[in-house]
Parts: C-alpha cells; sequence; structure tokens
C-alpha cells in the first residue's frame, strides 16, 4: 500500500513547545488498554468535544519538538481511533517520532506550521511535492522530505510490513 | 574534512569506507540488546517467530537480554515474563543478565561497551555506553528491525560537540552539569543529532559521572551521545570487552552540526522541577521546599561516587523525620563496593531503605508515591506520575542534593554538609 496524500481538517493546533503527548489522555488513564475508553479520555483536557467534533482524516499540528519526555504509545492509538490521520509540526522529539513512523503514523515536519494553519481549516499534505497545503486559504508551506526508510515505513503501513517487504526483497 | 567517531563507527558497521552525515546506510550492530518488559520483548518474540518464522537467531553472541525491570516479581504474571524470557534465551543461547543490577550499566561492567562497536536497545539510555567509546542507540520498537535481519536502516546522524573546561566545584556533581546542558543548550538543541562530549575538563569527569551525562542524552533531543574515549574508560572497557575492535576517535577537523563551551567552574547544583527534564532551575531558587520522600538510584546516577557523597553528608545524621529515604545501587558490582566501603551501613543507619539494584523504583513500581507527595530524585524523569500518582511531584537533582534534603526533609543546598 502507498503512502496517500493526507487531507483533512486541522482538528486541534498544540501551541505548547516540547509538548508531552502523554497528556493527550492523560497521565492516569495510560494505562488503559480498552481502546473505546481511551478514546473517550483524550483530549478532554483541552476540548471535552473533540471526539464528537473530529471527522476521519482530520489531522493535528504541533509545536517545535513534539512529543517531548517519555512518549508512550496509548495517546495515539487513541487518536487515531477518533480518526485522525497524522500530526504535523514544526519539530519532532526523536523517540516520539521514531515509535510512531514505526506504527505507520503519518507525521512531517513542517517548519512554520504553526503560522499557516488556524482549527479547522481544511489542509492537504503532499508526499510527492513534500508541501502542505491550506485549501481554506490558499497558502503553502514546505514539509521536510522523509527518509527513505521512514517513508519505506509509511508505505508499509508500519514496521511489520515494512519488515516483510524487506526479508521479500532480500531472497 | 575529518570524520566524527560516529561517522567512523558507522561507516565499518555498513561495510563502507566512509559514510557523512545524512547518509542512508544499512548497518549492523555489534550488539543487539534489550530488557523484558511486557508489551515489548514478549511481543518480540513471538512476532518473530509468528510473523518472521525465525525459530532461532543467528549469532546468538549478537544479542543480550537483561531483566532488570519487575525484579523481584511481585505477582505470578510478572514471573511469567522473566520465565518467558529466560526460555526464549536458554532456546535461543542468547548470553542472560538477571538479577545482577540495571541493564545499561551492567551492560557496561559484562563487556558491551566496547569501543568503537554500534549497540541498538529499544531504551534510550543505552547511551551511556557512549561513555567508552560505544555508539549506542535506543531505537525504540525499530529494535524489531535488529532482531530479525541482520542489518537496520539508519540515518548517519549529524553531531553536536560540547567541550567542557574548568573543574567542577564542591558539592557540583556530573549530574549537575547535565542538567545544566540541557539548560544552557535547549531540550531540543542535539534532536536527532549525537551528543559529543569532550573538552580539557573530560579527564577530570569520573567515568561515572560521564556515564549519567551520556545516560540522560535523550533530555536534549539526542539519538545518543558519545565520548572519545581516553585511557581511564579504555583501561575499564577493554579488559572486559567482548569483542575485538579498534577504538575510533573523531579526527580534529571533524565536522559538527554546532559547538558549544561549557565551563565547569561557573556551575552551581541545580534542580530540575516537574513536570518535564526540561526545567532545570537554580538550586538556590527552590530551597526549603517541603519534600516527603527521595530517591538516590536508575541508571542515571546511583553508582560508586554517588553513594558515597551521600554518605559522607548522612554520616552520623538522621533523615528527617517522616522522609523516606530509598537508596538503590545501579549494579551488585557497585552495591558489592558500596558495602566494602561502608557507604551502606551508613546509609541504612542513618534511616535510608537500601534495596537491591532494580529499575523498579525509577518508574513507581516500587516505592510508589500517593497524591500531594513530593520526592526528589537522581531517576530519569519527572514527569507526572513516573514515581506513582498523577498528582505526586518529582524533583531531579544530584545525589549529594537528595543525602542533603534528606536531613531536613526540604530541599537544601549540599555544600554547607561538604
Amino acid at each position: 500500500m502507498a503512502l496517500e496524500n493526507l487531507r483533512g481538517r486541522v482538528a486541534f493546533i498544540f501551541e505548547e513547545v516540547n509538548f508531552d503527548v502523554d497528556q493527550i489522555v492523560g497521565v492516569k488513564n495510560i494505562k488503559i488498554t480498552d481502546i473505546d475508553e481511551l478514546a473517550d479520555a483524550a483530549m478532554q483536557s483541552y476540548d471535552p468535544d473533540f471526539r464528537t467534533s473530529v471527522r476521519p482524516g482530520d489531522l493535528i499540528i504541533g509545536a517545535d519538538n513534539f512529543g517531548y519526555g517519555h512518549p508512550h504509545y496509548p495517546p495515539m492509538r487513541a487518536m487515531r481511533h477518533i480518526g485522525i490521520t497524522g500530526v504535523l509540526a514544526e519539530s519532532f522529539s526523536p523517540g516520539y517520532w521514531r515509535g510512531e513512523i514505526s506504527m505507520g503514523f503519518p507525521q512531517a515536519t513542517c517548519p512554520g506550521i504553526l503560522g499557516l494553519v488556524e482549527r479547522w481549516d481544511e489542509i492537504e499534505v503532499d508526499w510527492t511535492a513534500n508541501e502542505v497545503r491550506n485549501l481554506t486559504k490558499g497558502t503553502s508551506l514546505a514539509i521536510e522530505p522523509l527518509s527513505k526508510a521512514d517513508r519505506a515505513m509509511l508505505d508499509a503501513g508500519g514496521l511489520i510490513g515494512y519488515l516483510q517487504n524487506q526479508r521479500q526483497s532480500a531472497t | 574534512m575529518g570524520y566524527t567517531i560516529t561517522e567512523k563507527i558507522l561507516a565499518r558497521v555498513s561495510n563502507q569506507e566512509h559514510v557523512k552525515a545524512g547518509d542512508e546506510v544499512m548497518a549492523k550492530p555489534d550488539f543487539v540488546m534489550a530488557y523484558d518488559f511486557p508489551g515489548y520483548t514478549d511481543l518480540y518474540f513471538k512476532q518473530m517467530k509468528e510473523d518472521f518464522g525465525i525459530e532461532r537467531v543467528a549469532e546468538p553472541e549478537r544479542f543480550a537480554m537483561f531483566i532488570d525491570h519487575m525484579v523481584p516479581a511481585a505477582t505470578p504474571k510478572e514471573e511469567e515474563l522473566h520465565i518467558g524470557t529466560r526460555k526464549w534465551c536458554a532456546e535461543n543461547d542468547v548470553p542472560l543478565f538477571e538479577r545482577k543490577g540495571i541493564g545499561h550499566q551492567v551492560a557496561s561492567e559484562v563487556g558491551y561497551a566496547v569501543p568503537g562497536a554500534f549497540v541498538v536497545h529499544f531504551d534510550g539510555h543505552i547511551s551511556q555506553l557512549g561513555t567508552f567509546g560505544t555508539l549506542a542507540m535506543g531505537i525504540r520498537r525499530n529494535l524489531l528491525e535488529a532482531l530479525v535481519n541482520e542489518r537496520i536502516s539508519i540515518k548517519v546522524p549529524h553531531t553536536v560537540r560540547v567541550n567542557l573546561t574548568g573543574t567542577l566545584g564542591k558539592g557540583v556533581m556530573a549530574r549537575d552539569v547535565f542538567h545544566h546542558l540541557v539548560r544552557e543548550m535547549g531540550p531540543a538543541s542535539c534532536r536527532f543529532q549525537v551528543l559529543e562530549v569532550g573538552g580539557p575538563a573530560l579527564s577530570q569527569l569520573s567515568t561515572e559521572g560521564l556515564q549519567t551525562i551520556t545516560g540522560l542524552a535523550m533530555f536534549t533531543g539526542a539519538i545518543t551521545a558519545v565520548v572519545n574515549p581516553d585511557d581511564a574508560r579504555l583501561a575499564y572497557a577493554l579488559p572486559r570487552a567482548r569483542k575485538q575492535l579498534e577504538p575510533v576517535y573523531s579526527d580534529p577537523d571533524a565536522e559538527y552540526a554546532k559547538v558549544y563551551d561549557i565551563d565547569l567552574s561557573k556551575l552551581e547544583p541545580l534542580i530540575v522541577i516537574p513536570p518535564t527534564p526540561a526545567n532545570s532551575r537554580n538550586l538556590t531558587e527552590y530551597l526549603g521546599l517541603e519534600l516527603t520522600n527521595g530517591y538516590l538510584g536508575s541508571c542515571a546516577s546511583g553508582r560508586i561516587e554517588d553513594l558515597e557523597i551521600a554518605a559522607r553528608i548522612l554520616q552520623g545524621k538522621q533523615v528527617a523525620p517522616g522522609f523516606q529515604l530509598n537508596v538503590v545501587p545501579t549494579s551488585n558490582e557497585i552495591m558489592v563496593a558500596a558495602g566494602r566501603a561502608g557507604y551502606l551501613a551508613t546509609l541504612t543507619e542513618a534511616g535510608a531503605f537500601v534495596s537491591a539494584p532494580s529499575c523498579d523504583y525509577c518508574f513507581g513500581r516500587m516505592g510508589a508515591m500517593s497524591a500531594k507527595q513530593r520526592a526528589v530524585s537522581t531517576g530519569t524523569l519527572n514527569v507526572r506520575g513516573r514515581m506513582g500518582s498523577p498528582d505526586s511531584e518529582i524533583y531531579l537533582c544530584s545525589a549529594a542534593t537528595v543525602a542533603a534534603s534528606a536531613l531536613e526533609g526540604k530541599i537544601a543546598d549540599p555544600r554547607k554538609y561538604l
């Protein structure tokens, strides 16, 4: 499966630098394994109506060093379950980035993104042109190209598919 | 233009004469290591068999497993995880280190900190092997790639160089140096890059202190930290080394993304306030803040120099009433040495609860705090809920500051006790 362009609305903008993604579900909920329960907990301290406001395909926006700290996987599991299909941020923390890319979750580094979008703008991430377009405002900005390995990981839908592809091409 | 130690190591393990920062290569790690943890190793072992048909790993000497969390097991389920790990290691002939201490430290003790080697783990604190000129990276779930394939894909990172000069003052420890780096350079200063620590003051820093600094590198955004190993680090690492490699060093004209100069003489004790390791502050701004708990241990701090300075501060005195002080040496080797030196007796007499090496105090499985409790800690992290209730608070600091604070039951300056 190839990586399709992302198109959706800006469901939320995290303006906090060094944002700790665990706050999305709250640390006290981090060990919840039931995905519906986890999704119910998500974003409660930011926007209690988030779950019902999001449409499948929506994206979220982050500031510099998004994912700093000791990120766990449940927050983004919850966000995916709600319908979020990707993250654009000014920059990402490496551990978080690597963890989510291995889950097959599209993310792009986009310096200047906070100035490009407002909440609920319609945007599109074009992986071929390496740019994000604000369809509401008619503006655009370059995204940093993915490394070959990260791109292959997303194309394969995550780590398992990626490794299976690698092993097939090696034989 | 010369090459960094990182570029040289990654060139060797990618079978290339030279690589430069930014190149994407396929690299064969010299060692692949992990600790057992639910949802990680148990899942990997299952995936290796079911998704990739791997019954036994090739070259088992390239792999190492550690049982250092949930030690000792508190529930049958925890022990089942360990049984699974023991079984997998036995079936695969992979070395297993259990009840020897915290794996990142034990890895150095048992010869995986080979100068010039490339090591991967899922946990980023493995970066502390960088003290010995080893390039050791935490690659999170991508560790599965190293478990199922001989090589892993990796982008050669750029390097940020930190030159240390001057001499540390009384009561200022390596821990303070690291937290100062985060404050001075920023928590994203080394994002996706390697933190290379060097400079004339390096030889004055203890190996243990350097392990503290390199082990915490991820909080500058670095994917690892590395040091050009001097005679003292080589004298420790080479006799234990499990692999014969020529140590490598950065060339004098190596290209760095950025260079910082840090004068150790100007540093004071620091404290990192919750809820993020980015929050380094002057200790003096927080003196007198009431505390309930203290933790001296972890893969970052809990080595002999940490135990020694704590014992010196607490010698002949008592921990403040109502204050709970947990002291956890980082490894068995360290615990034995601290026992022989009398530090453990001194700390116990002062009222500390001294526990055997384990990761469990660092993430709140042991010594968990309740809501509204507040700790000083030499653990790795101060995010909400790390050591128990999300409504408790963790202030990170040096072992000396933990000991002084234990005496007063409040955040205290160690310098007045030294």
